[in-house]
């Protein structure tokens, strides 16, 4: 292993343990908030899969995000409080979902791709909105509190929520990454580049598509049930456009592709809009503009592209410095 | 014959929407179809030109009032589309003109509101024209008969100017292959740039011609956003008979088809824009583009 | 050669490391920790929209509430109030954040205010948990308020405000009624709730339509189905930018001279009414105020509230008014002032005193209190909600 690949192992390590321990640190309040932004996070992660990786930009991984945290409310009120049964059953769901409407979704691509899951998007959302089974526009009320052992006591702390999506978040993310170093993750990056030379190998881009549809939705789906597992309440207000178009414009402002990237400006934005906002109130969606537009001029590459130029930089006062080294 | 009578009036008053709606989408749509630029703060315009309404029609006025608020607002228009143009200039990238112009629609939807309040207010439609007139028996707003022939002669102008003038051959000619028409000599940023502007300003009148039907109030401009983007993906992007064709279609859906089957209204709109999508990807009558070898 | 490379992983490390310490610097706390209350001050936290629709509502919520403050000296029960105000918002996405901050952040003894109903059921579990009594000042979703120790309801419910209207229309119309309304939860309450009411007492339903809500621009179908249904009268349920739309397409479409409109009084309340001009006028509505209400109560507590504010209250007012009035009767009561305490002197506070009319609390913890019969009339060139009679005790 090189010394970059193990520092970049041990600070990914270092980084978790930060997470892990932040209950112990913060207030109620803080870690709420940031258990709500790594739910989000893994819908972005989701998002950039499907966008960064296989160039399908999305605006409807919301819809299986809505199914998992829909069908984990269910599970929960009708069926189990283990957190297991609900976060299984409601990425299974999520897949099914993500299967039957990614067939015909990835039939197109680019523009035409984004409005047809823009309509996935607003149909779940309009869905949620009018089955009486899902509380209809008052939303699903009244979910138990989880638990996490089959006859244990209910998860009731902060903290304890906290933790369970946490675990979500990570082993998500580390699907993503390993989807990603895989031969799917190649075909999907193939079809980013260029579909025609992909199935000129002989393979079809179609099932590469599909493939990435369903992972993603399935992320998106894991990310729903811990919404669920955290807030006891889903609502039709948490499948809308709107967080469509944030998931979206955090996997640009991150930096398309990078996952880690997308994370980051998940948490910035989501920080940005609930914290900031509330010390001025009333001005949540100008600071959120504000954000973006700035954001588009500064990080051209968004976050991800700031490290990149930081190791250009890097590596380019190592080549100054060699080449004075060799002329003295 | 009464329910006859319904549906007719019914038909006109999806009309009447789509009027609306083909004033306010068509800008979106050659702006998009020449330059590839997603315009994300296409309903802030139209949500700026309902408030000017506000301004110079809320408490009722007559036609003298109606032409000076047009006039502001085409200078509006005219004027934010240019900065518009500007400011996407370098911006290559959809996801980053996505980007872009949400941030810009967000704060100019705080600004708004700052301004006017968050109230929803309303317009009074202009003095010869706020009183009915029967049709079929029945009394029907003269307004919207207005709207109607508004978008009548907006459009047939506009056809007449891409169709049959030159400048009009020359965003045509861009639309279909940019990089020809720039070997060509012609310098596409400014054919560009008065595409953005005049596409604003109808998005802006638009809206002012909209305020005494839809009101004006915060929130609105994302709705607009929302069914202009359908109207322009049904139609076809770059092209002015698509958008009145996706104009008329989405019209109906949103009045006749929620009046004949009110358990699916919410369904109506994006399950017909899916559909469309899936049989046509192109929109159903897509503008001339030239093929970009990938 | 000597390769010195940097990671990249570090760098963003550092902006990780600077957006948590930022989050430690304002949140420090342990979170698996209790929070203490002190004594002789009590945090209130006033949740209310401060942007976005509902906006205009907060503003009267605030309104109210602080006029009650500033008129007893910025005391509840001789207690010094610190209001500590967040911001709802237009739905639970941001309401129930913004009630999980002030109990969790700001540790405030008791939660006031609440305009959308789904942030008020999304947060009914919280607040009994965390042992902090709510007091909606608006909310109306039927099952918000249900009996429990720490869901408390100034306002009213929606079944309640469109039964009130039963026995009137059956009275008055000689004939069935067409019933229209939004089609969300709400609107199905309020149009429920008087079909109920107005069966019971012998009337019939000439036909029903709910309509898209908040993507409705175009009433008219709906319009000529009710004039084709053979009705005498229409009643309807709408609010905000819908309650305009509606109420102006009803006199567009010709129906305004012919079927008498009744409806919650929603339709026609506060920045709506203004919008709405001249083609409100005649609209018969039920609501537990009305700010011509001719009482001694209600004439001071309009004069203070104009002098304060410079503009009449509306029924957000006067239900963020009372709140304040129960919290001053409940914490009168009380020695340590913390959330179960305050739960427990809400029990016992009986009737209130209120610009509306004397009310109580009933067993699901809703104002018990009279409906009036208003009618929109021009006075003095504005429109007003000139009270009739009274519908309900």
């Amino acid at each position: 292993m090189t010394r970059r690949r193990l520092l970049g192992v041990v600070g990914a390590l270092v980084l978790v343990l930060a997470l892990a321990v932040l209950p112990l640190m913060l207030g109620n309040y803080p870690v709420t908030i940031a258990a709500r932004i790594l739910a989000f996070a893994l819908l972005v992660v989701s998002v950039d899969l499907l966008t960064g990786l296989t160039g399908l930009p999305t605006l409807g991984q919301i819809a299986y995000f809505g199914v998992g945290a829909y069908t984990a409310g269910l599970v929960g009120i009708h069926l189990s409080t283990n957190l297991f049964v609900q976060v299984g059953l409601g990425t299974l769901a999520a897949i099914v979902v993500a299967a039957v409407t990614g067939a015909l979704a990835v039939r197109t691509s680019g523009i035409v791709f984004l409005m047809v899951t823009l309509a996935i998007g607003e149909l779940a959302h309009r869905v949620a909105d009018g089955l009486p089974v899902l509380g209809a526009s008052n939303g699903l009320a009244g979910i138990p509190a989880p638990t996490l052992l089959p006859g244990g006591g209910p998860l009731t702390l902060v903290a304890h929520t906290y933790w369970w999506t946490l675990g979500v978040f990570l082993v998500g993310f580390v699907v993503a990454l390993v989807v990603t170093k895989s031969p799917l993750g190649r075909s999907m990056r193939a079809v980013r580049e260029s579909p025609s030379r992909l199935a000129a190998v002989g393979q079809a881009p179609y099932w590469a598509k599909l493939s990435a549809y369903t992972v993603a939705g399935a992320l998106a789906g894991a990310a729903g049930t811990a919404w669920t597992a955290q807030t006891r309440f889903v609502a039709p207000g948490d499948l809308a456009f709107s967080i469509s178009a944030i998931a979206l414009l955090c996997v640009v402002l991150g930096g398309a592709g990078t996952l880690w990237g997308p994370v980051l400006a998940a948490a910035v934005v989501i920080i940005v809009r609930d914290w900031v906002a509330g010390y001025v109130s009333g001005y949540r969606e100008l600071l959120l503009g504000l954000l973006f537009v700035i954001a588009v001029y500064v990080l051209p590459r968004g976050f991800a592209g700031v490290a990149a130029t930081w190791r250009r930089r890097g590596a380019r006062r190592v080549a100054e410095r060699e080449a004075a080294h060799v002329q003295t | 014959m009464a329910v006859f009578d319904g549906i007719l009036l019914t038909s006109l008053n999806g009309l009447a929407l789509a009027a609306v709606l083909f004033m306010v989408a068509v800008g979106l749509s050659l702006v998009f179809g020449t330059m590839d630029v997603l315009n994300l703060a296409h309903g802030s315009l139209a949500l700026g030109g309902a408030y000017v309404g506000v301004v110079f029609l809320g408490t009722g006025g007559g036609l003298g009032q109606l032409v000076l608020a047009m006039i502001v607002a085409t200078i509006v228009g005219l004027a934010a589309g240019l900065i518009l143009s500007l400011l996407t200039r370098g911006i290559r990238d959809h996801l980053k003109q996505a980007l872009l112009t949400l941030g810009l629609a967000l704060i100019a939807a705080d600004l708004m509101r700052l301004a006017f309040g968050g109230d929803v207010k309303s317009v009074a439609a202009p003095s010869p024209l706020d009183g009915t007139i029967e049709i079929l028996g029945r009394p029907y707003p003269t307004y919207r008969l207005f709207v109607i022939a508004m978008s009548l002669v907006v459009g047939g102008l506009l056809y007449a100017v891409i169709e049959r003038s030159l400048s009009g051959a020359i965003v045509r000619a861009t639309v279909a292959d940019r990089v020809m028409v720039e070997a060509l000599g012609i310098r596409t940023k400014v054919v560009l740039a008065a595409v953005f502007s005049i596409g604003a300003a109808l998005a802006v009148v638009g809206g002012l011609l909209a305020a005494p039907v839809l009101g004006a109030q915060p929130g609105l401009d994302n709705t607009i956003l929302l069914l202009a983007l359908v109207v322009v993906v049904i139609g076809g992007l770059g092209s002015i008979k698509g958008a009145a064709l996706g104009a008329i279609l989405v019209g109906q859906v949103q009045t006749l088809g929620v009046a004949l089957l009110p358990e699916f209204a919410s369904f109506l709109l994006f399950g017909a824009m899916a559909i469309v999508l899936l049989v046509r990807p192109g929109g159903l009558l897509p503008a001339a583009h030239a093929e970009v070898a990938r | 050669m000597k390769h010195h490379t940097q990671p990249n992983r570090p760098r963003a490390f550092a902006l990780a490391a600077i957006t948590i310490a930022a989050m430690t610097v304002t949140g420090c706390g342990n979170s698996l920790a209790q929070t203490d209350a002190a004594a002789e001050t009590v945090k209130v936290g006033l949740v209310v929209p401060t942007s976005g629709v509902y906006e205009p509502l907060g503003v009267d919520m605030t309104n109210g509430f602080q006029l009650y403050l500033d008129q007893h000296d910025g005391k509840l029960g001789g207690k010094s109030v610190e209001l500590v105000k967040a911001d709802e918002g237009d739905g639970p996405d941001t309401g129930v954040p913004a009630v999980n901050k002030v109990i969790l952040q700001d540790g405030v003894s008791v939660v006031v205010g609440i305009v959308n109903s789904a942030t008020a059921l999304g947060v009914k579990e919280s607040v009994a948990q965390a042992q902090v009594p709510l007091i909606i000042a608006n909310a109306g979703a039927n099952d918000v308020a249900d009996g429990s120790d720490y869901v408390w309801r100034t306002s009213f419910a929606n079944g309640a405000v469109g039964a009130s209207l039963g026995e009137e229309v059956a009275a008055q119309v000689d004939g069935p009624v067409y019933v229209i309304a939004a089609d969300y939860a709400a609107g199905h309450e309020f149009a429920g709730g008087f079909i109920d009411a107005f069966e019971a007492a012998g009337g019939t339903i000439a036909g029903e339509s709910y309509t898209p809500f908040g993507t409705t621009s175009d009433w008219q179908p709906f319009l000529t189905q009710a004039q084709n249904s053979g009705a005498k009268a229409v009643f309807a349920f709408y609010a905000g930018a819908e309650a305009v739309n509606f109420v102006k397409q009803y006199s567009q479409f010709g129906l305004a001279g012919t079927l008498p409109l009744y409806a919650p009084g929603f339709l026609t309340e506060g920045g709506v009414l203004v919008a709405q001009g001249a083609e409100a006028v005649g609209i018969l509505t039920s609501l537990h105020y009305s700010d011509l209400l001719d009482s001694p109560e209600n004439e001071a507590f309009v004069a203070a509230y104009v002098e304060a504010y410079d503009t009449p209250p509306t029924v957000y007012s006067v239900q963020a008014y009372d709140a304040a009035a129960v919290l001053d009767l409940a914490l009168a009561d009380v020695d340590e002032v913390d959330g179960e305490s305050i739960q427990q002197a809400l029990h016992g506070i009986g009737a209130i005193a209120s610009p509306r009319g004397e009310w109580s609390f009933d067993e699901q913890h809703n104002p018990d209190q009279p409906y009036f019969l208003r009618e929109v009339e021009s006075v003095d060139g504005a429109n007003r909600n000139v009270v009739l009679r009274t519908l309900t005790e």
